[in-house]
């Protein structure tokens, strides 16, 4: 029988469907709102519903996220770390370092390759730099938060914004539309802040980063130019997955499997 | 106010006694509120110190001496502490300090502090305790006597240290008109010996796999028992407890049934109401089994020479001289408890507590032990964030879950 992961963050609620073997079946993204319960709800029906199944179908389900604990039927509750890290493996594998920048979260993750955190880090109180933060910039710039991602390609990287606070930034951003400012410019300047933010938190997990097989991902992963910024301040090359949203309901589900059939 | 609340908390442990029950944590909590009301009634000489003040010598000078910390932490566990923080921010004390201290500021403001007739201040183990000491002693118009702690434990540090305790009891003297009794102190400093003795027996059974303290059993122990040094209350207090964990571990009752992670807590627990302790014990069988500040490394004081001593113990603390010392502090405390992981609150706005968190987690990794770095308040819960807290905890304890033990052989 199939296995269900469903990852409720703080921006979107993601479920996923694997069959008896883990491979993947069906996925939902749904944005979370203001009540996650009729958003679990509702990513649940829509996949299921995408696969032919109904509740009932499903052999067991893995809940992880921010919201991990208000998603009933669950036979655990895992945390999106561990998910993350189970679910970049199958679609990655080999990952020993990866990067999920989430909606009010980012987290970086030293693997052992097999998809189990060895270490990790967190940001800290501050969600700088995370979905939230870019969504704040692109209603500053007047675009969809879809549009940033290639928007700095060609930029000459002549804007340094210098303050990541969201209220801050989202000011200082419109000031420099104000003073003229090239809006790739302004898009070059958002992304390398956040990769230089997310660098401090790859660094305490991974003083050297040669030579690691690395990832990211979580929604933000969907922005290329952050994607691209991160891999410069590293001098690495990143790998994302084709559905970077997916990763953390994917292990989820994963581990949903893997619990069941060891009982 | 807090007359009242210290002699409901008396009458109720009491009440609760005469009814056979009775726990080594409630005979701490006891001596705890007699402290209290000994603060707050007035009808005794009170002086707020810094934390490496020597209480024992006080206590012998008849002193009701405290530390200003206990109130921030009194506050919090009492669920209290709001308005005294909007007070200090309302004064213009910045949020980005500690809150042990704004706490202080807002209850000297709100009349909730007991006046002083004197003021301790030590240069340790942080400068924003320091401040706090000046201030209250500007606020009240009381004299201050301050400690310069050195920054290592050299012999002449530890002199240089054991001067300004000689000189102390002149500077009490002068402010209560009571001259230290040579004899008296030594009874004092026999007292204070015994508790060592105790509290290291304590600390030996604590450490049995699984321990038999359960999860509040240990928390602001080492610190607070340092008030009650010399004290006849004192010693009941720690015979309470070795007692109960002596018979805990020959009937192999453990504080926590079929423990299966252990954890060691940097600096001080969250001190208000939280659910974050009993969701790693319920959820992942993970105990709290050893503290920093639960540590007694120093030897016992001479009766002929106790400045000295005095001068040695408080500078053993782990938070006195450089950060390498509390490493070793740390990793010591991490292999005698076989700790599977390390827990550094980084209290907010404590220099201390975030200063060396990198180097205390690279540390302790190089022993064996991970470290998760949380960014808690201890004090304010109008900052607590359960939500990133608790996933923070939770893949931590997922990891060490899949860890083998950097103690088996």
């Amino acid at each position: 029988m199939p296995f269900l992961g469903v990852d409720v963050g703080s921006l979107s609620c993601d479920a996923v469907v694997i069959d008896d073997k883990g491979k993947l079946i069906g996925w939902t993204v749904v944005p979370t709102g203001a009540r996650n319960i009729e958003s679990i709800m509702r990513a649940r029906a829509e996949v299921l519903e995408r696969v032919g199944l109904t509740e009932s179908g499903v052999e067991a389900l893995i809940a992880t996220g921010y919201g991990r604990d208000r998603v009933e039927g669950r036979l655990a509750a895992v945390t999106e770390i561990t998910c993350h890290a189970r679910g970049i493996q199958a679609l990655l594998p080999g990952t020993e370092l990866l990067v999920d920048i989430g909606g009010q979260d980012s987290k970086s993750m030293r693997l052992d390759g097999k998809g189990n955190v060895m270490e990790f880090a967190m940001n800290d109180k501050c969600a700088a730099g995370t979905g939230r933060f870019l969504e704040a910039m692109a209603r500053a710039l007047e675009i969809g938060v879809d549009q940033l991602g290639d928007l700095d390609r060609g930029a000459l990287g002549n804007v340094t914004l210098s303050s990541m606070c969201t209220v801050f930034a989202e000011s200082e951003v419109v000031s420099l539309i104000a003073e003229g400012a090239e809006v790739s410019e302004i898009v070059r300047g958002l992304h390398r802040a956040i990769a230089n933010r997310t660098l401090a938190l790859v660094r305490r997990v991974a003083p050297a980063s040669q030579g690691l097989k690395i990832a990211m991902s979580g929604g933000v992963a969907r922005n290329p130019g952050v994607v691209r910024a991160l891999g410069d301040a590293l001098d690495c090359k990143i790998s994302t997955p084709a559905e970077p949203d997916i990763v953390g309901a994917l292990g989820a589900a994963l581990i949903a499997m893997e619990r069941a059939q060891r009982h | 106010m807090m007359l009242e609340y210290f002699n409901d908390m008396i009458s109720g442990i009491e009440a609760k006694q005469e009814l056979g029950k009775s726990s080594a944590r409630s005979r701490f909590a006891l001596e705890l509120a007699h402290l209290g009301r000994g603060l707050y009634s007035r009808d005794g000489t009170v002086a707020w110190c810094g934390i490496l003040a020597p209480f024992d010598l006080l206590h012998a000078m008849g002193v009701r001496s405290c530390f200003v910390e206990f109130v921030g932490a009194m506050l919090a566990s009492t669920g209290t502490i709001g308005p005294m923080m909007e007070q200090s921010e309302q004064l213009g004390y910045s949020t980005d300090g500690c809150s042990y201290h704004r706490a202080v500021y807002g209850a000297m403001a709100q009349g909730l502090m007991p006046e002083p007739d004197f003021l301790i201040g030590t240069s340790a183990v942080c400068s924003a305790g320091l401040a706090s000491i000046e201030n209250l002693a500007g606020h009240y118009g009381k004299e201050m006597y301050t400690i310069h702690v050195p920054n290592d434990d050299s012999s002449e540090a530890i002199a240089y240290l054991a001067d300004q305790f000689r000189e102390l009891p002149h500077f009490v003297a002068r402010q209560t008109g009571r001259q230290l009794d040579p004899g008296h102190l030594r009874e004092v400093v026999d007292r204070t010996n015994r508790m060592r003795e105790l509290t290291l027996e304590i600390y030996r059974l604590a450490r049995q796999v699984p321990t038999p303290a359960r999860r509040r059993d240990l928390a602001n122990f080492g610190i607070v028992s340092a008030l009650f040094l010399g004290s006849p209350g004192g010693v009941e207090v720690v015979e309470a407890y070795r007692n109960e964990f002596a018979e805990k571990v020959a009937t192999k009752n453990p504080g926590l049934p079929n423990e299966r992670l252990r954890l060691l807590w940097i600096q001080n627990r969250i001190q208000f109401t939280n659910p974050l302790e009993k969701l790693l014990e319920q959820e992942y069988g993970a105990a709290v089994v050893a503290d920093e500040l639960n540590d007694i490394n120093w030897d016992p004081i001479d009766p002929e020479d106790p400045f000295t001593g005095m001068a040695r113990r408080a500078l053993s603390v782990s938070f006195c001289g450089p950060a390498e010392h509390r490493l070793q502090v740390l990793t010591r405390l991490a292999r005698d408890y076989q700790v599977d992981g390390a827990i550094n609150p980084c209290h907010w706005g404590c220099r201390q507590g975030t200063g060396a968190r990198g180097l205390l987690e690279r540390g302790l990794r190089d022993a064996g032990v991970p470290t998760l770095n949380l960014e808690v308040d201890c004090v304010d819960p109008r900052n607590f964030s359960e939500g990133q807290l608790k996933t923070r905890l939770e893949a931590f304890m997922e990891t060490l879950a899949r860890r083998k033990s950097s103690w088996l052989n």
